[in-house]
């Protein structure tokens, strides 16, 4: 029993530890946050607990200051929720088409699909790039959330799940009278709330956190998204460290909010991929 | 129940792309909440034509709004609002250059900095030329900082400022040390200025900079050199360039400059450095007063503007640094309208002692340089915060200011020299002549 | 009228509809540009310019191109070394909290997991504040106060890497231990009942029975490490401020492929950067997909 519980101890300690030095760049941007921005630049980040110097300025700053802040974090949510909820239904509609029926060029259609999974996005960036331009998109949010849809993990978790409904429901419906189509939104979508909710945290996290695209897209300080703004406050002619640093800290207090109450849902939806492969 | 909820999902995402895609001035809380993308009205009405302005410098926005409102005083029946739009250095050029080229969304008038003005040259620039708007100034403004933006006798870029280079030096460190900054003539003086401070002090008197071409090129244009050729062709492995080099490298030998974190003075981590005293001298144009007052607060009252030490005496002691030419496109909603008011912002007498209130630049008019009242007006932010008169200092160089071009190729060596060979030559102590001759070959295999 | 009403609500063409808005998207916003990626890369192409073919010019200027290949280099580096520390560790990880031995376990898994809610622009932004020169940053602070003097982390081309495996290994532990713990439950705990009762070792239990059946769940954190870390981008811009690095040393191959294509409008080059990451990608994963025999499944299913 000693044995067991000496085991215990020692594996606790050792996931205390990593858990601290995990924890240690959140609780460094936490005391940044409470100090003035120069000294950031000045001094480095550092874990350094000095009352005398810490106030409530750069939040004061951030919710009075004249800035875009709340334009960004209004637009992040407002894309995010949007492009969500089209990749959701887009993914659901044809992976119940995956599941549910045989059809020519299906397998032709699951290779595409696969094939999402295997080429690297940052290859269509240029071409999506002068499509966009072609198709006088740029700078709008439909640039964004158009290449965003095609989401193949969604697309395979949801396969999976319709799966796993009995066939018999859907030839009931049939028998009942039921289009395809109200079969499909009647009695299969119900089914499939749960998954929703885990597919919903994916896509949400990723639109979120979205870089690279919509930065090369937008050129409008209005339009940007959180993650864009905040890197544009890092310019070559005075970085603006104070919004900086405590946006940063700030935008990462509503995800922790919603990860805290939907856990569960959060960590199925991003391990979604790895049980089956 | 589901399609309740799909309909209402339906509904809610097209409600928010039509908001989202209506524009700027959709459902974003409108313009003026964000500080650096407002719309300035500086007192227009509503038969106010609205211009887009794109920059990378909020300072240079600062400029406009001081000078919008006047305009729109002394011009009732073509009044102006402006939509400024602030994004970051790179990203800026880059969605310019693009909007440009395509001819969609490109802003009314732009800024664009010296070492990107080349590309929008290239081919047929697609900007609008400026003689006719220059013309009634052209002999009070330094011509040479016109033809920078020029091309095939086309004026295409109004710059803000000459950009002249000078040594800012921390007196009070100095004095620590026992140097007197106004002995210091030739970079021998500097030298052996600095082993004094090293040994007093254990500060260094200089940066070796590496991310920056400041100090080459002002060590060029001394010997009257410069970094491509009269054609443009690129030629950074010249005896000069290896001269000049290889002299900074003797100086952080003996521990006279050394790097300094952030890789050139120009960096907020540098601020840090001089603000702490640890570095007493920068090698700068002009604006980089602006710097000390807004970011290096504590040294107020400490730091002297000189001309910069020469290799040998008699060689022009300034260069003129930086620049930002602002331009008009061709797709410009008014296009007459945009040139009249970019030369009436940057040109006119009362704007360029705005640019010298404002923003603490030397002006493209000298006739300003004169104006006792403005440059010594003892109210101005940097008349303060200096221990001398800038302008003296640039009235003592007047004429000896140099230009190094700016070409096609810049943004190539820019980009070679100030990554790569200067870090390589002052961090891993690599041989000058070598490093430039990798560095040329380089360039050249780029721009193949 | 009822006649199209009837044909679409037929059971044959049912699924035609259903998959028609994702083939749509599907069709215009991937398959067109990646085809056109490919046709760009034999031409020489800038924005609002005329396109003019240039057939394999743009790759052979790529192999000989040293910044490319010193990209290539850092791209497949920061991939080998996050792949030996991003998949044991974790895998690691995940069995000692799967283990009965376990206090707490919500809470790690939770904290362990949260560095991947953060946006990638504040974590850049923290690592490389934390990773600075200035006399008070973090890491320095800890060398200093083990008597090793400071580096300059982010100007020398070993260091560097480690600040970005660092912050990698921070992103994504936690996610990774995640994936090898929900691989875990599907093995039954009988199994382990019946070697223990066999009388194996626990290590033998783990190299005998964990590490064969969580082999799906490694082949998928493989797959997408390799990927991830192939085409790695935004760390490394935030990491420098920026895409250009002291000596290129933070320089990717998506790095260079945004530097040639955005930066300095040679799209066809850049393309052609892009492909060759595909290339690379494709080759790296069917192989480590051949070897370990996942072909057969996927088709299966």
């Amino acid at each position: 029993m000693n044995k067991d519980k000496m085991m215990k101890i020692v594996l606790f300690f050792l996931f205390t530890l990593v858990c601290i030095l995990i924890l240690i760049p959140f609780y460094a941007i936490l005391l940044a946050s409470f100090k003035p921005g120069g000294d950031l630049v000045r001094y480095g980040l550092n874990l350094n607990f000095d009352l005398s110097m810490m106030s409530l300025n750069n939040f004061h700053y951030l919710f009075t200051g004249k800035h875009a802040y709340f334009d960004w974090f209004f637009n992040s949510v407002v894309l995010t929720v949007v492009q969500v909820a089209l990749t959701l239904i887009i993914s659901a509609t044809v992976a119940y088409g995956f599941a549910a029926y045989q059809f020519v060029g299906k397998n032709f259609l699951f290779i595409c699909v696969l094939m999402i999974m295997m080429v690297p996005f940052e290859i269509l960036l240029l071409p999506l790039y002068t499509l966009t331009n072609q198709l006088g998109l740029m700078n709008t949010y439909s640039a964004i959330i158009l290449p965003g849809i095609a989401s193949a993990a969604t697309i395979f978790f949801f396969r999976q799940y319709i799966s796993g409904i009995p066939r018999e429901i859907i030839s009931a419906g049939r028998v009942d009278g039921a289009s395809e189509y109200g079969i499909y939104v009647r009695l299969i979508l119900p089914i499939m709330k749960p998954s929703f909710a885990a597919m919903a945290i994916l896509n949400g996290m990723n639109s979120w956190n979205n870089f690279i695209w919509p930065f090369m897209v937008l050129s409008e300080t209005q339009k940007y998204t959180l993650p864009i703004g905040l890197k544009t406050l890092l310019t070559p002619y005075g970085n603006n460290y104070d919004l900086l640093i405590v946006g940063s800290f700030f935008s990462i207090i509503p995800i922790l909010i919603l990860f805290l109450s939907f856990q569960k849902y959060f960590i199925d939806g991003m391990t979604a991929g790895a049980v089956k492969g | 129940m589901i399609k309740r909820w799909l309909s209402l999902a339906v509904v809610v995402s097209m409600f928010a792309m039509l908001i989202a895609c209506s524009g700027g001035n959709g459902g974003n809380n409108g313009g003026n909440k964000g500080g650096s993308d407002a719309v300035i009205d500086g007192g227009a009405d509503e038969t106010a034509t609205e211009l887009s302005y794109w920059t990378f410098v909020e300072l240079h926005g600062q400029l406009f709004e001081t000078m919008l409102p006047k305009w729109n005083t002394a011009n009732p029946e073509r009044q102006i609002k402006l939509n400024v739009s602030v994004m970051p250095y790179d990203d800026m050029h880059n969605k310019l250059s693009i909007a440009i080229q395509t001819g969609v969304g490109a802003p009314d008038i732009a800024d664009i900095e010296l070492g990107k003005f080349p590309d929008f040259l290239a081919g047929t620039p697609q900007l609008e030329p400026l003689n006719d708007v220059i013309d009634p100034y052209r002999d009070t403004v330094v011509e040479s900082r016109i033809n920078l933006y020029t091309k095939d006798g086309k004026n295409y870029g109004i710059d803000s400022h000459v950009g002249a280079s000078v040594a800012y030096y921390n007196v009070e460190l100095l004095e620590q040390a026992g140097v007197d900054y106004t002995t210091i003539e030739t970079w021998e003086d500097f030298k052996q200025a600095g082993i004094k401070l090293y040994e007093e002090t254990g500060k260094y008197m200089g940066t070796a900079d590496t991310s920056a071409l400041w100090q080459l090129s002002q060590l060029l244009a001394q010997q009257g050199s410069d970094l491509t050729d009269d054609n443009g062709i690129p030629q950074v492995n010249t005896p000069e360039a290896i001269r000049a080099l290889t002299m900074l490298k003797d100086l952080q030998d003996n521990n006279v400059i050394a790097t300094i974190a952030g890789g050139q003075p120009d960096t907020e981590e540098a601020y840090g450095e001089f603000n702490a005293g640890n570095y007493a001298t920068a090698f700068l144009p002009f604006w980089f007063m602006s710097r000390y007052t807004n970011y290096m607060g504590e040294l107020s009252g400490k730091i002297a503007l000189a001309p910069i030490p020469v290799l040998e005496k008699g060689m022009p002691r300034s260069v003129g640094g930086g620049g930002t030419g602002t331009v008009v496109t061709k797709t410009a909603v008014d296009v007459q309208l945009a040139k009249d008011f970019l030369a009436f912002a940057k040109l006119t007498e009362d704007a360029n002692i705005e640019i010298w209130n404002t923003l603490g630049f030397d002006p493209l008019n000298m006739n300003v340089w004169e104006m006792e009242e403005v440059t010594h007006n003892p109210e101005n932010t940097f008349v303060k915060y200096f221990v001398n008169n800038p302008f003296d200092v640039l009235n003592d160089i007047k004429s000896e200011i140099e230009m190094i071009k700016s070409t096609s190729a810049s943004p190539t060596i820019n980009n070679v020299l100030g990554t790569i060979t200067l870090n390589e030559i002052f961090e891993d102590g690599r041989d000058v002549t070598e490093a430039l001759n990798d560095a040329q070959a380089q360039i050249e295999q780029e721009l193949k | 009228m009822t006649l199209i009403k009837r044909f679409i609500y037929s059971q044959k063409i049912a699924p035609y509809v259903f998959i028609l808005p994702f083939v749509l998207v599907f069709a215009i916003f991937w398959a067109y540009p990646l085809l056109n990626s490919f046709e760009m890369s034999f031409q020489k192409v800038s924005l609002g310019q005329e396109s003019s073919w240039a057939g394999v010019n743009n790759y052979t200027k790529l192999m000989g191109d040293t910044v490319f290949l010193k990209a290539v280099g850092n791209s497949f580096i920061y991939m080998v070394i996050t792949l030996v520390i991003l998949i044991p560790l974790p895998m690691l990880f995940a069995v000692l909290l799967n283990s009965k031995f376990m206090w707490g376990r919500e809470f790690f898994k939770a904290s362990f997991f949260f560095p991947a809610l953060t946006s990638v622009v504040v974590a850049g932004t923290i690592f490389r504040l934390m990773f600075g020169e200035m006399e008070g940053s973090m890491i320095n602070n800890i060398l200093a106060s083990i008597n090793i003097e400071p580096v300059k982390f982010l100007k020398g081309q070993v260091t560097g890497l480690i600040a970005l495996v660092a912050l990698a290994t921070w992103r994504w532990m936690g996610v990774n231990m995640l994936y090898f713990l929900s691989g875990l439950k599907n093995i039954p705990d009988d199994y382990y009942e019946a070697a223990a009762i066999d009388g194996a070792s626990k290590s033998q239990q783990f190299f005998k029975i964990t590490i064969p059946l969580l082999k799906p769940t490694s082949i998928y954190v493989l797959t997408i490490s390799i990927y991830a870390g192939l085409a790695m981008f935004t760390e490394s811009m935030m990491l420098w401020n920026g895409n250009n690095s002291p000596k290129n040393i933070g320089l990717t191959i998506v790095g260079y492929l945004y530097r040639q294509g955005i930066e300095k409008n040679n799209l066809g080059y850049a393309a052609a950067v892009g492909i060759v990451l595909l290339a690379i990608t494709m080759i790296i994963n069917i192989t480590q997909l051949t070897i370990s025999g996942m072909f057969k499944k996927e088709e299966q299913s």
